[in-house]
């Protein structure tokens, strides 16, 4: 059975039991829209979505994200939010970028399953792995209405773990969110410098980049979470702010936000390893850092779990213990983090090498003090072709791939450079 | 002392030329003025921060130096990241 769309009362404005703050506001492209203009959206696309058992929606801005999002939740429906264009199966609704809805009527119902989210993990290539949310844990440490007064700036992908904490925390505990057309650094730092932005969550890599724009909004907090915090660079923030608080959170669209550190110190204390902390235990085996705690994701989007049968998640970050630090050390699958992007480099290689005319290629791995880490590529040519004509048939390979994920200088050599195993050097000193 | 002998304004041409070359690399074209005021990000420099990992990656092959081995160093302006290749 659907519910018929909810009726709002004045204290209770989307009919949602009073989850909604009505302090909060969305700024975005020009308009502000309150509390009372989000419940007004978000009734309308309840409306338009009766019926529906399954619903996706594109996560196109914040503001389609905040609407569905509360419309899903009044409705009591799965929602999914997609970042790319591949639509789950089982879904029989999309709400396009444009915010119209398109039924998928099915021979057979699907099967509703109640209110949760289903996040897609970040990836450059292949279908996204999707996992499900309890929303009540997704929303657990925002406390409603303590956010009041608070000015955000939008920074992640809107469909996004790191990004949907944003926006959840300032739809429950009320402030502003403010975002942009685009998420190019100085048009955002210019953003925040015009809202007076109290409180940016973002990448090093972005927050490399604002330094570097001179900006200076009245920052009363600094989150960096979606790569691994650098000590050079939380210095650097810390001296350019030093009224802020500064920290760096663990977390991922699998684990959730295990925790943050505050002590203005890269990794996290060692200690945490005997003790736990925020609820969450950590271990860790063979080099790699095992998480077990409550707000991990339920589940894979099709049932299966995470963990193993004794609640542990394998982060795949491989760590080391450093005197009373562990700190982090990139990624077991060698996957590579390029300004907030994740990226596998053995695929990006495999674009390159179905390439007709490309006898081998290296893409390499080089640390950067911008975005992090940065791939470039070494390529050999096959005998007689021309590297000028390949080149340009490189690039239109890569061309699908994000920005991020390709190579930001393709050179050719005549052999490439081997490790001493004889194998390609993927990390480039 | 610098290890390639280079002085600011030519420092400042590499960077130039390096920064013509990753534009062209994605079919953006710059004709403005570029000098030691020149911000890479948030001026008119239709620069982003990958365009601007890739320069550090250029200009480390140009004059193999890394003033960045250590970690983050601020700069802001094309001036201030040529002193940072001039130190030497």
């Amino acid at each position: 059975m659907t519910p018929p769309p909810a009726v709002p009362c004045r204290d209770d404005p989307v009919g949602d039991g009073g989850w909604l703050d009505a302090g909060c506001r969305l700024v975005q492209d020009g308009g502000v829209h309150d509390a009372a203009g989000l419940a007004t959206q978000a009734r309308d696309l309840v409306h338009h979505l009766a019926g529906a058992h399954r619903v996706a929606a594109v996560a196109a801005t914040p503001l389609r994200v905040a609407v569905a999002v509360l419309a899903a939740r009044t409705l009591g429906r799965e929602l999914s939010l997609l970042r790319g264009d591949s639509l789950p199966t089982g879904v029989d609704a999309l709400v396009g970028a444009d915010g119209m809805v398109t039924r998928f009527p099915g021979d057979r119902p699907p099967v509703a399953t109640g209110f949760s989210l289903v996040l897609e993990s970040s990836g450059t290539t292949g279908t996204p792995k999707r996992l499900r949310h309890d929303f009540d844990r997704l929303t657990a440490r925002v406390q409603a209405g303590r956010g009041r007064g608070s000015v955000w700036l939008a920074t992640f992908d809107p469909g996004g773990y790191a990004g949907l904490q944003v926006l959840l925390t300032v739809l429950r505990g009320g402030g502003t969110l403010v975002a942009g057309p685009v998420r190019d650094v100085p048009a955002l730092a210019d953003l925040a410098a015009r809202h007076a932005v109290t409180h940016i969550s973002a990448t090093p890599s972005f927050w490399r980049a604002f330094l570097m724009t001179g900006v200076q909004p009245p920052l009363k907090a600094l989150t960096l979470g979606g790569e691994a915090a650098d000590q050079a660079l939380l210095d650097r923030l810390a001296a350019a702010f030093p009224g802020a608080a500064v920290r760096h959170i663990y977390a991922s669209t699998e684990a959730g936000a295990l925790f943050a550190v505050a002590d203005g110190r890269a990794g996290f204390p060692a200690a945490w390893l005997e003790t736990g902390v925020e609820g969450t235990d950590l271990a860790v085996r063979d080099g790699v850092l095992w998480v077990r705690g409550p707000r991990l994701a339920t589940a894979l989007a099709d049932g299966r779990g995470v963990t193993d049968a004794s609640g542990w998640y394998v982060t795949g970050d491989r760590v080391a213990v450093a005197g009373d630090r562990v700190l982090f050390q990139g990624r077991e699958d060698g996957m590579v983090n390029v300004g907030g992007v994740k990226v596998m480099p053995d695929a990006v290689e495999a674009l390159i090498l179905a390439v007709p005319g490309v006898a081998d290629a290296a893409v390499r791995v080089r640390s950067s003090p911008i975005t992090g880490q940065l791939l470039t590529a070494q390529l050999v040519a096959a005998p007689g072709q021309d590297v000028d004509v390949l080149r340009p048939h490189v690039v239109a390979a890569l061309a699908g791939l994000p920005a991020a994920a390709r190579p930001r200088r393709l050179e050719f050599v005549s052999t490439l450079e081997l490790s001493p195993s004889g194998k390609k050097k993927r990390v480039q000193e | 002392m610098t290890t390639i002998g280079l002085n600011a304004g030519a420092m400042l041409a590499v960077i130039h030329n390096e920064v013509l070359k990753i534009l062209a690399d994605k079919g953006a074209t710059w004709a403005g003025p570029f000098g030691p005021e020149t911000k890479f990000l948030g001026d008119a420099l239709p620069f982003d921060s990958l365009d601007l990992a890739t320069l550090l990656v250029a200009m480390e092959q140009k004059t193999g130096q890394d003033p960045f081995r250590a970690g983050f160093r601020q700069f802001t302006t094309a001036g201030e990241l040529a002193a940072l290749y001039l130190e030497g």
